[in-house]
């Protein structure tokens, strides 16, 4: 244990003169945050796996509630309901009794792409018909379908969403519609409707790193596509563990 | 009452919270680093807002409970304050699978361990910390962070 606080100690001391030196990073798109060691090519339409998420530094000061350091374009709507919203992660903390934070106080799914801001890791299981997306927080389950099938016309509103997979190359793309309303976009209260549309593309840029480019669009919430590019690391020795939001409720009571 | 008061000061001797400036320094500058890389050891699940992230404190004691449980792992312990009063604590740390994943087990840390606690103090004034850093008594650090 000793040794490992000491690597990690290290790390970070030699993270300073190196995020310094680079203050160009924080205004460019933030690329893709590779393992220090070589990694091996990425499989061909497989991205199997325990993934976790991969910030750059610059990243790291958003992705703990939001997608990008600018915030998104939103209607009058959006803005108002954001306003209104009293988040606990992000700037605009609140304690967890103040909070409306959906998932929070109802434990209900973060909904997409919400769920990769949630800081566990997920398990990717792809099958013949489906790819699964399985994600550790309070056992989040996707279904990416893969069998040329198109949304229903008269999708039932969920909170994941009615998701569609096709490859592109040696992208996924996976589109998904069907929501309902009652989730936020983020963890700092941005909102949505129940006219949010997703794409994602995943990239496995090689064996250890994954890509994924997300596009949200909602004509009620949001005035221009809100787009951002979220970085993951293949972590081989992982299980998905349980997590239950259900045990959030105690904690209302401990804070004082 | 002079029982616990004699047990007390055998406590604050193994405490010895303020007698070690320049140990104390040293325990400041690591925090002070880590937190200038790396940013704060994250919460699972909610904000900060109870939390005053800046300051940092450290709490020496003995422990009288841990909560390996979700969303937060907990530590309850005992030490005094500056006129030798006891006082009951509280910190709360990431989830337990975070933890997990860096090394933590539910037998970490046990009931009567000596323990130095040291992240944010709360704001509301009561004794409750948002653990940022942990040592045992046998001077062994615990890993924080996580995965991400």
């Amino acid at each position: 244990m000793r040794n490992r606080l000491g690597m990690f100690l290290l790390a970070g001391i030699a993270a300073v003169p190196l995020s310094s030196a680079l203050p160009a990073q924080t205004t460019q798109r933030p690329g893709p945050a590779k393992p220090a060691t070589a990694s091996a090519p990425a499989p061909e339409h497989d991205l199997s796996g325990v993934w976790n998420m991969h910030s750059t530094p610059a990243q790291r000061k958003y992705t703990g509630n939001t997608y990008t350091a600018e915030p998104p374009e939103m209607t009058p709507w959006g803005s108002q309901a954001y306003t209104a919203n009293k988040p606990s992660n992000g700037p605009r903390t609140h304690s967890l009794k103040e909070t409306d934070d959906p998932v929070l106080k109802q434990c209900l799914p973060p909904g997409t792409p919400r769920i990769y801001l949630q800081p566990f890791p997920f398990q990717i299981v792809q099958i013949p018909k489906e790819i699964l997306m399985f994600y550790e927080y309070d056992h989040t389950v996707r279904q990416i379908f893969m069998d040329g099938r198109a949304h229903p016309s008269d999708a039932t509103p969920t909170y994941m969403g009615h998701s569609i997979g096709k490859w592109e190359g040696d992208t996924l793309v996976v589109d998904t519609v069907g929501f309902n309303d009652k989730t936020w976009l983020d963890r700092d209260g941005h909102p949505h409707s129940d006219q949010l549309h997703v794409t994602e593309r995943f990239h496995r840029l090689d064996r250890d790193t994954l890509q994924i480019d997300i596009t949200m669009e909602d004509p009620k919430a949001l005035a221009k596509p809100w787009k951002t590019q979220l970085n993951f690391q293949l972590k081989p020795d992982w299980d998905i563990m349980e997590l239950a939001c259900t045990d959030n409720g105690a904690f209302e009571d401990f804070e004082k | 009452m002079g029982v616990l008061r004699q047990k007390y000061r055998e406590i604050s001797r193994i405490e010895g919270i303020g007698d070690n400036v320049k140990n104390n320094r040293v325990i400041f500058l690591a925090i002070f680093i880590m937190l200038l890389t790396l940013g704060p050891v994250a919460f699972a699940h909610h904000g900060n807002a109870n939390y005053d992230t800046s300051k940092s404190i450290t709490v020496k004691g003995v422990v009288t409970g841990f909560e390996f449980i979700n969303p937060h792992v907990l530590i309850h312990w005992d030490a005094k304050d500056d006129s030798g009063t006891a006082q009951k604590w509280q910190g709360e740390l990431t989830s337990p699978n975070r933890l997990t994943r860096v090394g933590w087990t539910k037998s970490s840390i046990k009931p009567s361990d000596t323990i130095s606690i040291s992240g944010y103090p709360a704001k509301s004034g009561s004794n409750e910390i948002w653990i940022q850093k942990v040592v045992l008594g046998s001077g062994e650090e615990l890993p924080m962070g996580g995965g991400n």
